[in-house]
Protein backbone atom coordinates (compact mmCIF):
# COMPACT_ATOMS: atom_id res chain seq x y z
CA UNK A 1 0.00 0.00 0.00
CA UNK A 2 1.11 3.17 -0.81
CA UNK A 3 0.22 6.78 -0.36
CA UNK A 4 0.73 10.01 -1.64
CA UNK A 5 0.70 14.20 0.25
CA UNK A 6 0.96 16.78 -1.90
CA UNK A 7 3.02 19.65 -0.34
CA UNK A 8 2.17 23.08 -0.54
CA UNK A 9 4.57 23.70 -3.44
CA UNK A 10 2.65 21.32 -5.59
CA UNK A 11 5.38 18.46 -5.23
CA UNK A 12 4.25 14.77 -4.94
CA UNK A 13 5.87 12.97 -1.95
CA UNK A 14 5.25 9.11 -2.28
CA UNK A 15 5.50 6.54 0.98
CA UNK A 16 4.49 3.56 2.43
CA UNK A 17 0.88 3.67 4.53
CA UNK A 18 2.16 0.11 6.13
CA UNK A 19 5.46 2.07 7.05
CA UNK A 20 3.79 4.84 8.59
CA UNK A 21 1.31 3.15 10.03
CA UNK A 22 4.02 0.97 11.95
CA UNK A 23 6.34 3.78 13.03
CA UNK A 24 2.84 5.95 14.38
CA UNK A 25 1.62 2.38 16.44
CA UNK A 26 5.00 2.41 17.73
CA UNK A 27 5.12 5.91 19.08
CA UNK A 28 1.56 4.43 20.45
CA UNK A 29 3.46 2.33 22.53
CA UNK A 30 5.90 3.92 23.65
CA UNK A 31 2.76 6.97 24.52
CA UNK A 32 0.64 4.38 26.83
CA UNK A 33 3.71 3.31 28.18
CA UNK A 34 4.94 7.17 29.12
CA UNK A 35 1.69 8.07 30.40
CA UNK A 36 1.04 5.20 32.81
CA UNK A 37 4.92 5.38 33.93
CA UNK A 38 4.46 9.40 34.59
CA UNK A 39 0.85 8.66 36.41
CA UNK A 40 2.81 6.75 38.78
CA UNK A 41 5.87 9.21 39.35
CA UNK A 42 2.86 11.45 39.64
CA UNK A 43 0.63 9.51 42.31
CA UNK A 44 3.72 8.41 44.02
CA UNK A 45 4.95 11.75 44.63
CA UNK A 46 1.44 12.92 45.77
CA UNK A 47 1.36 15.73 42.89
CA UNK A 48 -2.08 17.46 43.56
CA UNK A 49 -4.52 19.22 41.31
CA UNK A 50 -2.81 21.63 38.72
CA UNK A 51 0.59 20.17 39.18
CA UNK A 52 -0.50 16.82 38.24
CA UNK A 53 -2.19 18.08 35.23
CA UNK A 54 1.28 20.32 34.55
CA UNK A 55 3.36 16.90 34.83
CA UNK A 56 1.34 15.14 32.33
CA UNK A 57 1.44 18.09 30.02
CA UNK A 58 5.69 17.80 30.90
CA UNK A 59 5.99 14.78 30.58
CA UNK A 60 3.96 14.44 27.09
CA UNK A 61 6.11 17.06 25.54
CA UNK A 62 9.38 15.67 27.15
CA UNK A 63 8.12 12.14 25.10
CA UNK A 64 7.46 14.74 21.56
CA UNK A 65 11.80 15.76 22.67
CA UNK A 66 12.71 11.98 23.20
CA UNK A 67 11.49 11.17 19.67
CA UNK A 68 12.53 13.83 17.86
CA UNK A 69 15.89 13.73 19.03
CA UNK A 70 15.66 9.50 18.28
CA UNK A 71 14.36 10.43 14.55
CA UNK A 72 17.06 12.74 14.17
CA UNK A 73 17.32 15.42 11.62
CA UNK A 74 15.73 12.89 9.06
CA UNK A 75 12.14 12.73 10.82
CA UNK A 76 10.81 13.36 7.49
CA UNK A 77 11.68 9.96 6.65
CA UNK A 78 9.65 8.37 9.69
CA UNK A 79 6.87 10.74 10.10
CA UNK A 80 4.45 13.23 7.86
CA UNK A 81 4.47 15.84 10.04
CA UNK A 82 5.92 16.44 13.34
CA UNK A 83 2.82 18.38 15.28
CA UNK A 84 0.90 14.60 14.73
CA UNK A 85 3.53 13.35 16.86
CA UNK A 86 2.43 15.16 19.74
CA UNK A 87 -0.91 15.70 19.57
CA UNK A 88 -1.89 11.98 18.68
CA UNK A 89 -4.17 10.16 21.48
CA UNK A 90 -3.99 13.20 23.76
CA UNK A 91 -6.87 12.55 25.82
CA UNK A 92 -6.72 8.62 25.48
CA UNK A 93 -2.94 9.15 27.27
CA UNK A 94 -4.71 11.37 29.72
CA UNK A 95 -7.09 9.19 30.54
CA UNK A 96 -4.39 6.44 31.20
CA UNK A 97 -2.33 9.06 32.81
CA UNK A 98 -5.30 10.13 35.36
CA UNK A 99 -6.31 6.19 35.85
CA UNK A 100 -2.54 5.58 37.08
CA UNK A 101 -2.55 9.12 39.24
CA UNK A 102 -4.97 7.95 41.30
CA UNK A 103 -4.34 4.34 41.42
CA UNK A 104 -0.87 5.40 43.15
CA UNK A 105 -1.93 8.58 44.83
CA UNK A 106 -4.79 6.47 46.60
CA UNK A 107 -2.40 3.45 47.60
CA UNK A 108 0.27 5.87 48.78
CA UNK A 109 -1.20 9.38 50.23
CA UNK A 110 -4.74 8.13 50.78
CA UNK A 111 -5.14 5.56 52.93
CA UNK B 1 -11.00 19.65 51.73
CA UNK B 2 -12.53 16.79 54.25
CA UNK B 3 -10.15 14.74 55.28
CA UNK B 4 -11.24 11.05 55.69
CA UNK B 5 -9.48 8.33 57.05
CA UNK B 6 -10.35 5.28 54.95
CA UNK B 7 -9.33 1.49 56.62
CA UNK B 8 -6.54 -0.13 54.90
CA UNK B 9 -8.35 -3.47 54.89
CA UNK B 10 -10.54 -1.53 52.30
CA UNK B 11 -7.55 -0.90 50.40
CA UNK B 12 -6.09 -4.60 50.21
CA UNK B 13 -9.87 -5.98 49.72
CA UNK B 14 -11.56 -3.17 47.58
CA UNK B 15 -9.54 -0.77 45.85
CA UNK B 16 -6.97 -3.29 43.96
CA UNK B 17 -9.25 -6.51 43.48
CA UNK B 18 -11.23 -3.79 41.30
CA UNK B 19 -8.24 -3.26 39.34
CA UNK B 20 -7.01 -6.51 38.85
CA UNK B 21 -10.63 -7.77 38.37
CA UNK B 22 -11.26 -4.97 35.27
CA UNK B 23 -7.93 -5.78 33.14
CA UNK B 24 -7.81 -9.43 34.01
CA UNK B 25 -11.74 -9.35 32.67
CA UNK B 26 -10.96 -8.06 29.41
CA UNK B 27 -7.57 -10.25 28.61
CA UNK B 28 -10.27 -12.94 29.49
CA UNK B 29 -12.34 -11.58 26.96
CA UNK B 30 -10.13 -11.01 24.45
CA UNK B 31 -9.35 -14.64 24.54
CA UNK B 32 -12.49 -15.63 25.15
CA UNK B 33 -13.25 -13.87 21.55
CA UNK B 34 -10.51 -15.03 19.56
CA UNK B 35 -11.35 -19.02 21.06
CA UNK B 36 -15.36 -18.34 19.66
CA UNK B 37 -15.03 -16.25 16.69
CA UNK B 38 -15.45 -17.83 13.17
CA UNK B 39 -13.56 -17.23 10.53
CA UNK B 40 -15.41 -15.86 7.67
CA UNK B 41 -16.22 -18.84 4.71
CA UNK B 42 -16.13 -16.68 1.29
CA UNK B 43 -17.03 -17.71 -1.90
CA UNK B 44 -14.65 -17.37 -4.11
CA UNK B 45 -16.47 -15.29 -6.90
CA UNK B 46 -16.48 -12.78 -3.94
CA UNK B 47 -12.57 -12.97 -3.31
CA UNK B 48 -12.05 -12.58 -7.20
CA UNK B 49 -14.33 -9.58 -7.21
CA UNK B 50 -12.85 -8.16 -4.18
CA UNK B 51 -9.12 -8.52 -5.54
CA UNK B 52 -10.43 -6.94 -8.88
CA UNK B 53 -11.76 -4.28 -6.60
CA UNK B 54 -8.42 -3.45 -5.25
CA UNK B 55 -6.31 -3.87 -8.63
CA UNK B 56 -8.77 -0.92 -10.25
CA UNK B 57 -8.01 0.79 -6.79
CA UNK B 58 -4.17 0.40 -6.73
CA UNK B 59 -4.32 1.54 -10.71
CA UNK B 60 -6.08 4.50 -9.87
CA UNK B 61 -4.09 5.74 -7.22
CA UNK B 62 -0.78 4.20 -8.58
CA UNK B 63 -1.10 4.36 -12.18
CA UNK B 64 1.02 7.35 -12.58
CA UNK B 65 4.41 5.31 -12.28
CA UNK B 66 3.34 2.86 -15.04
CA UNK B 67 4.39 3.89 -18.57
CA UNK B 68 1.34 5.55 -21.02
CA UNK B 69 1.15 2.30 -22.84
CA UNK B 70 1.09 -0.13 -19.64
CA UNK B 71 -2.04 2.04 -18.19
CA UNK B 72 -4.42 2.09 -21.28
CA UNK B 73 -3.46 -1.77 -21.46
CA UNK B 74 -4.67 -2.00 -17.67
CA UNK B 75 -7.30 0.28 -17.71
CA UNK B 76 -8.73 -1.32 -21.07
CA UNK B 77 -8.68 -4.65 -18.79
CA UNK B 78 -11.28 -2.87 -16.64
CA UNK B 79 -12.81 -0.79 -18.77
CA UNK B 80 -13.66 -2.06 -22.32
CA UNK B 81 -16.99 -1.33 -23.68
CA UNK B 82 -17.24 -4.71 -24.72
CA UNK B 83 -14.57 -7.53 -23.28
CA UNK B 84 -13.52 -4.76 -19.86
CA UNK B 85 -14.07 -6.93 -16.58
CA UNK B 86 -16.19 -4.86 -15.43
CA UNK B 87 -18.49 -4.85 -18.10
CA UNK B 88 -18.52 -8.40 -18.52
CA UNK B 89 -18.91 -9.57 -14.98
CA UNK B 90 -22.86 -10.15 -14.30
CA UNK B 91 -23.12 -10.95 -10.74
CA UNK B 92 -26.36 -11.68 -8.52
CA UNK B 93 -26.29 -9.54 -5.73
CA UNK B 94 -25.18 -11.62 -2.65
CA UNK B 95 -27.48 -13.57 -1.06
CA UNK B 96 -26.68 -12.61 2.64
CA UNK B 97 -25.90 -16.03 4.87
CA UNK B 98 -28.57 -14.31 7.31
CA UNK B 99 -27.73 -17.26 9.69
CA UNK B 100 -24.20 -16.02 9.87
CA UNK B 101 -24.58 -12.37 10.23
CA UNK B 102 -26.63 -13.14 13.10
CA UNK B 103 -24.59 -15.66 15.11
CA UNK B 104 -22.13 -12.80 14.39
CA UNK B 105 -23.81 -10.39 15.65
CA UNK B 106 -25.00 -12.49 19.03
CA UNK B 107 -21.38 -13.38 19.99
CA UNK B 108 -20.12 -9.88 19.10
CA UNK B 109 -22.90 -8.69 21.85
CA UNK B 110 -22.26 -11.59 24.46
CA UNK B 111 -18.45 -10.46 24.52
CA UNK B 112 -19.07 -6.99 24.57
CA UNK B 113 -22.54 -6.22 26.59
CA UNK B 114 -22.48 -9.09 28.80
CA UNK B 115 -19.55 -9.06 30.74
CA UNK B 116 -19.94 -5.55 31.07
CA UNK B 117 -23.24 -5.37 32.20
CA UNK B 118 -22.45 -8.70 34.53
CA UNK B 119 -19.18 -7.51 36.03
CA UNK B 120 -20.31 -4.20 36.64
CA UNK B 121 -23.57 -5.25 38.47
CA UNK B 122 -21.46 -8.32 40.34
CA UNK B 123 -18.92 -5.12 41.74
CA UNK B 124 -21.80 -2.58 42.31
CA UNK B 125 -23.01 -5.43 44.57
CA UNK B 126 -20.11 -6.85 45.93
CA UNK B 127 -18.51 -3.94 46.91
CA UNK B 128 -21.02 -1.91 47.06
CA UNK B 129 -20.89 1.44 49.29
CA UNK B 130 -16.92 1.61 49.88
CA UNK B 131 -15.61 5.34 49.40
CA UNK B 132 -12.19 3.66 48.12
CA UNK B 133 -10.28 6.37 47.17
CA UNK B 134 -9.60 10.27 46.00
CA UNK B 135 -8.88 11.61 42.51
CA UNK B 136 -6.12 14.19 43.61
CA UNK B 137 -7.22 16.76 41.86
CA UNK B 138 -10.04 19.39 43.07
CA UNK B 139 -13.77 18.81 41.09
CA UNK B 140 -17.18 20.83 41.19
CA UNK B 141 -20.33 19.31 42.61
CA UNK B 142 -21.16 18.42 38.81
CA UNK B 143 -18.84 14.99 39.17
CA UNK B 144 -20.29 14.03 42.43
CA UNK B 145 -23.05 11.70 40.87
CA UNK B 146 -20.65 10.06 38.44
CA UNK B 147 -17.87 9.92 40.91
CA UNK B 148 -20.31 8.82 44.21
CA UNK B 149 -22.50 6.07 42.64
CA UNK B 150 -23.96 3.87 45.35
CA UNK B 151 -22.58 6.76 48.33
CA UNK B 152 -25.42 9.18 48.57
CA UNK B 153 -23.55 11.35 51.02
CA UNK B 154 -24.38 15.46 50.24
CA UNK B 155 -21.35 16.42 52.51
CA UNK B 156 -18.95 14.21 51.04
CA UNK B 157 -16.07 16.18 49.21
CA UNK B 158 -16.83 15.91 44.87
CA UNK B 159 -13.17 14.54 44.96
CA UNK B 160 -13.86 10.82 46.89
CA UNK B 161 -14.73 8.27 44.38
CA UNK B 162 -17.37 5.47 45.47
CA UNK B 163 -16.24 1.54 44.57
CA UNK B 164 -19.00 1.23 41.45
CA UNK B 165 -17.48 4.68 39.82
CA UNK B 166 -13.70 3.53 40.36
CA UNK B 167 -14.68 0.38 38.27
CA UNK B 168 -15.84 2.51 35.61
CA UNK B 169 -12.58 4.66 35.87
CA UNK B 170 -10.45 1.51 35.48
CA UNK B 171 -12.76 0.58 32.37
CA UNK B 172 -11.81 3.52 30.60
CA UNK B 173 -8.39 3.72 31.67
CA UNK B 174 -7.15 0.46 30.93
CA UNK B 175 -8.15 0.95 27.38
CA UNK B 176 -4.73 1.76 26.09
CA UNK B 177 -2.85 -1.08 28.89
CA UNK B 178 -4.44 -3.93 26.59
CA UNK B 179 -2.87 -2.35 23.34
CA UNK B 180 -0.29 -2.87 25.33
CA UNK B 181 -0.38 -5.68 26.88
CA UNK B 182 -2.17 -7.88 23.88
CA UNK B 183 -0.87 -6.27 20.97
CA UNK B 184 -2.87 -4.71 18.42
CA UNK B 185 -6.29 -5.40 16.83
CA UNK B 186 -6.98 -7.17 20.44
CA UNK B 187 -11.01 -7.63 21.29
CA UNK B 188 -10.87 -6.00 24.61
CA UNK B 189 -10.36 -2.75 23.11
CA UNK B 190 -13.26 -2.00 21.16
CA UNK B 191 -12.57 1.40 19.51
CA UNK B 192 -9.09 0.51 18.34
CA UNK B 193 -10.87 -2.75 16.52
CA UNK B 194 -13.48 0.00 14.76
CA UNK B 195 -10.77 1.92 13.47
CA UNK B 196 -8.95 -0.57 11.79
CA UNK B 197 -11.96 -1.85 10.30
CA UNK B 198 -12.57 1.32 9.02
CA UNK B 199 -8.64 1.13 7.35
CA UNK B 200 -8.72 -2.14 6.56
CA UNK B 201 -12.12 -1.60 4.66
CA UNK B 202 -10.37 -2.56 1.00
CA UNK B 203 -10.51 -6.18 2.35
CA UNK B 204 -13.93 -6.64 3.14
CA UNK B 205 -16.51 -8.29 -0.14
CA UNK B 206 -18.23 -6.22 -1.74
CA UNK B 207 -22.37 -6.30 -0.35
CA UNK B 208 -23.17 -5.42 -3.71
CA UNK B 209 -21.07 -6.40 -6.53
CA UNK B 210 -22.88 -5.06 -8.93
CA UNK B 211 -23.35 -1.52 -7.79
CA UNK B 212 -19.67 -1.69 -6.47
CA UNK B 213 -17.95 -2.68 -10.07
CA UNK B 214 -20.37 0.79 -11.46
CA UNK B 215 -18.52 2.52 -8.65
CA UNK B 216 -15.24 1.44 -9.66
CA UNK B 217 -15.83 1.66 -13.51
CA UNK B 218 -17.27 5.21 -13.25
CA UNK B 219 -14.15 6.26 -10.85
CA UNK B 220 -11.38 4.52 -13.41
CA UNK B 221 -13.67 5.76 -16.58
CA UNK B 222 -12.83 9.46 -15.24
CA UNK B 223 -8.70 8.62 -14.35
CA UNK B 224 -6.43 10.58 -16.85
CA UNK B 225 -3.33 9.78 -17.18
CA UNK B 226 -0.63 12.22 -15.76
CA UNK B 227 2.61 10.80 -15.51
CA UNK B 228 4.98 10.96 -12.55
CA UNK B 229 8.17 10.21 -13.77
CA UNK B 230 8.38 12.48 -16.42
CA UNK B 231 11.69 14.09 -15.74
CA UNK B 232 12.87 11.46 -14.19
CA UNK B 233 16.06 11.01 -16.53
CA UNK B 234 16.81 14.58 -16.25
CA UNK B 235 16.46 14.59 -12.57
CA UNK B 236 18.87 11.47 -12.20
CA UNK B 237 21.42 12.50 -14.99
CA UNK B 238 21.01 15.93 -12.65
CA UNK B 239 22.07 14.13 -9.10
CA UNK B 240 24.49 11.87 -11.19
CA UNK B 241 26.80 14.96 -12.57
CA UNK B 242 25.14 17.89 -10.78
CA UNK B 243 25.05 21.11 -12.24
CA UNK B 244 26.85 20.35 -15.49
CA UNK B 245 23.55 19.21 -17.25
CA UNK B 246 21.92 22.76 -17.72
CA UNK B 247 18.44 21.73 -18.55
CA UNK B 248 15.12 22.80 -16.92
CA UNK B 249 14.31 20.29 -14.35
CA UNK B 250 12.19 22.00 -11.78
CA UNK B 251 9.12 20.89 -13.16
CA UNK B 252 7.85 17.50 -11.58
CA UNK B 253 4.36 17.41 -13.03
Amino acid sequence: MSGRLTTKTGEIVAYSEAAIRGNISAVEYCRTSMAALSGCAAGILGLNGLLGFLFYFLSVFVLWLLVLAKSGTQWRKFFINRQSLLTNNFMGGLCTYVLFWTFLYGMVHVY
Amino acid sequence: MTELLIDPNIRVWVFLPIVLITFFVGVIRHYVSVLISSQKKAEITQIQDSQAMIRARLLRENGKYLTPHSFAMRKNFFNHEETGYFKTQKRAPVAQNSTAMLTDMVKGNFINVLPMVIIGGWINWMFSGFVTTKVPFPLTLRFKPMLQRGVELASLDAAWVSSASWYFLNVFGLRSIYTLVLGENNQADQTQAQADAMTGAAMTMPQDPKAAFKAEWEALEITEYHSALKNVEKDMLHHAFGSDVSIENSIRQ
